[in-house]
């Protein structure tokens, strides 16, 4: 029985893998969230009413607003809670505050990119959007999964342990995915108007950079009472 | 190594093999009219408290004493308000307890399992977190008697279960300083050795235990020493009440 | 910002709230901002509708200020840990939502006669907006969490990595903007404004500052000596002290 040190990027894979593996037991994010965003798909038309075009004009806002709005949730999933006892282990254990903030973001991502595959079918079954230029939503589904899940986790760690915790994480993170939503229907307009999505996607890197950068500095001030 | 029947329990093969390793004898925590306040309000206040390398110190006090604060504070995952302390040689309330804290084990009240993982799920990620091999893990779940409920969920085990894996965890952490609260709440009869064991491990290795319990008759045999926390202080008891 | 000059313990003597000389300050700067809106002369194309402005403006300018504030006492506290900045932060976070509510308010009953709607896609419209819910989102992160320390912490981060994508919000809006057709609607004032209604609307500037300063100060003092009252009970228990042997015996059932 001879211990070795893991590196940050081991552990963060460990803690991921322990998230998603949760994930597939509780089936939160990609069985209930999921159908549920597919669920506000359906019910949009019935709102708007069955103007063909212009539902094909609106559908891929309505998706990604879906996506940032009902994503948020999946990052804020109960199963992904630890609690008191959990996270004193964690760190005694040694995982800082910085790789329990990476491996949730890690999980996250996946879980976001997922959930975005699940949405999108059912998006292009119901509205009918004009798909011209859709490979370019592929580097996009990446981009916007990485962007949601470092502010959904660090919605998730600034509001760890509170009673309110569900609706105050989307209070706190909606207003800031702002660009990601933005850059993400900007790339398919661009595409559709023969211009270069170039500046959309970087426009999502940048945003992803700096939330990643921002989390990273604060996550050891949330380690709490120490 | 002392001889070993088939029939030992396997914490017992664990602890054998462990003996002889050689014990520090420097001091493994000093707290120094430490205060700590949660939420304003103060919990300990003015405590004093020395442990020495090899020794399991037993703590005592009524409900809402701040016994449990006390393990938070040793395990550095609390840092005191006011006053100061080390902890195997970190000073608390400074970024050095992060190389501290590796070596300290906490069994809280609650156990620190994920409910949908198995004992074995749960007991191979605290495994891999430190590097070490599923050997290991199985090795652990087996020491403590859950080797055939290995495959059953945390959350559908009953509170003496969880509570001897979350022993099992004290197992593969090799701690220096093992903090149990409560340690016997919910274990059986046949299980309550194995706490002796656990502790007796760290103690072979030069380390220290602290054993948090509101029953002092749980603690006979155990300890080396008896303090009692009264008005936020650590006040020595002279014998068992 | 000073501390109020009481500090004997347990009496909780919160001191002057307000202050003197600043509340004067602002009422003088407040008069005369008015007078000045009221006779600067009326707008060529807006009319008497351009006097929003000379509140408009201002309240816009200490709503960006508050939030500045915010940002500088948040990386101070988690810099230095001093309660103060904690509570300045807070206050102005405050004072900063009300403010943008006033702006956002303004701005549209500005906008329904000028550009004949209440609202419309301006990037600098929607980036006021998003403030505005993200620091009701601050204000609500302080709100459920009890622990002072906690608190502190969890809403200093909030405060700095919330700041921190305002610019990218901005320019991601202005951006957006970009794609779609501009405004049809007149865009209210001319670029280059009158040098009377500049002055009216320095004097109104300065005046709402002053205010901005009065109250975010008068709310920084209450909490600090809400604090002070918290801390310096001198006979504040300890945890275990609400604990005593219970009433129920065997005998009693």
């Amino acid at each position: 029985m001879t211990a070795a040190t893991v590196s940050p990027l081991g552990l963060c894979l460990v803690l991921a893998r322990k998230d998603l593996r949760l994930e597939r037991r509780a089936g939160e994010a990609l069985l209930v969230t999921a159908p549920f965003g597919a669920t506000a798909l359906l019910l949009a038309p019935l709102a708007v009413g069955t103007d063909t075009p212009l539902l094909r004009e609106l559908g891929p806002a309505l998706y990604w607003l879906v996506v940032l709005l009902f994503g948020v949730l999946v990052t804020l999933r109960a199963s992904a809670v630890d609690g008191p006892a959990q996270v004193a282990m964690l760190r005694l254990a040694g995982v800082g505050a910085r790789v329990r903030l990476a491996g949730r973001t890690l999980a996250n991502g996946v879980l976001l990119l997922g959930f975005q595959l699940l949405l999108a079918p059912v998006a292009v079954l119901l509205y009918d959007p004009d798909l011209t230029g859709w490979p370019w939503l592929l580097p996009v589904f990446v981009l916007v999964a990485a962007g949601l899940a470092v502010l959904g986790a660090l919605a998730d760690a600034l509001a760890a342990g509170l009673a309110g915790r569900t609706a105050l994480g989307p209070l706190l993170v909606a207003p800031l995915a702002v660009p990601l939503l933005i850059g993400a229907t900007g790339v398919l307009q661009a595409a559709r108007y023969g211009r270069p999505p170039w500046p959309w996607l970087l426009l999502l890197a940048t945003v992803d950079l700096v939330a990643a950068l921002l989390a990273a500095w604060c996550a050891p001030h949330l380690e709490d009472r120490t | 190594m002392p001889q070993i029947g088939k029939a030992a329990p396997a914490y017992r093969r664990v602890v054998a093999g462990i003996l002889g390793s050689p014990g520090g004898s420097a001091e493994v925590a000093r707290l120094e009219d430490v205060t700590v306040a949660v939420h304003r309000t103060p919990v300990l206040h003015g405590l004093d408290l020395r442990l020495a390398a090899g020794e399991v110190l037993g703590v005592l006090g009524a409900n809402g004493s701040g016994k449990t604060t006390l393990l938070q504070v040793l395990a550095t995952l609390v840092a005191p308000s006011a006053g100061r302390g080390q902890v195997l040689g970190s000073e608390l309330g400074t970024p050095g307890t992060a190389t501290a804290r590796r070596r300290i084990a906490l069994v809280g009240h609650v156990p620190a399992l994920y409910g949908p993982l198995t004992l074995a799920e749960n007991l191979r990620f605290v495994a891999r977190l430190s590097g070490r091999d599923e050997q290991a893990a199985n090795g652990a779940l087996a020491a403590v008697g859950l080797g055939g409920a290995a495959r059953r969920r945390a959350e559908s085990c009953s509170q003496g279960m969880q509570r001897r894996a979350d022993l099992a965890r004290v197992l593969l952490a090799e701690p220096s300083l093992l903090l149990l609260d409560e340690v016997h709440a919910g274990l059986d009869r046949d299980a309550v050795p194995l706490v002796d064991a656990v502790v007796a491990r760290v103690r072979a290795r030069g380390g220290a235990a602290v054993l948090v319990s509101h029953e002092p008759d749980r603690l006979v045999g155990l300890v080396d020493r008896l303090v009692r926390i009264v008005d936020g202080r650590a006040e020595p008891v002279g014998d068992f009440p | 910002m000073t501390a109020p000059p009481t500090a004997s313990p347990g009496a909780a003597s919160i001191g002057p709230v307000f202050g003197r000389r600043l509340p004067i300050a602002a009422g003088v700067a407040g008069v005369v901002g008015l007078i000045a809106a009221m006779v600067s002369p009326p707008d060529f194309v807006q009319g008497e509708l351009v006097r929003l402005m000379y509140i408009h403006v201002p309240a816009a300018w200490t709503a960006y200020l508050s939030f500045a504030v915010t940002l500088g006492a948040s990386i101070g506290w988690l810099w230095r840990r001093r309660p103060g900045l904690d509570r300045m932060a807070a206050a102005s976070a405050e004072v900063g939502v009300f403010f943008t509510g006033l702006a956002i308010a303004l701005g549209s009953i500005w906008g329904k006669p000028t550009w004949g709607v209440w609202w419309t896609w301006d990037a600098r419209l929607v980036t006021t907006a998003l403030l505005f819910f993200v620091y009701l989102g601050y204000l609500a992160l302080r709100r459920a969490i009890p622990d002072p320390l906690v608190r502190a912490r969890r809403s200093a981060v909030f405060g700095v990595a919330a700041f921190a994508q305002v610019p990218l919000v901005h320019f991601s809006v202005l951006w957006w903007r970009t794609l779609h057709q501009p405004p049809t609607v007149l865009r209210p004032g001319d670029p280059s404004i009158d040098h009377t209604m500049l002055a009216a609307l320095l004097l109104n500037l300065v005046a709402f500052t002053l205010l901005w300063a009065l109250l975010v100060r008068a709310r920084a003092r209450i909490a600090a000596a809400q604090d002070r009252i918290d801390e310096a009970e001198p006979t504040r228990p300890l945890a275990g002290d609400a604990v005593s042997a219970p009433r129920l015996e065997a005998s009693d059932v």
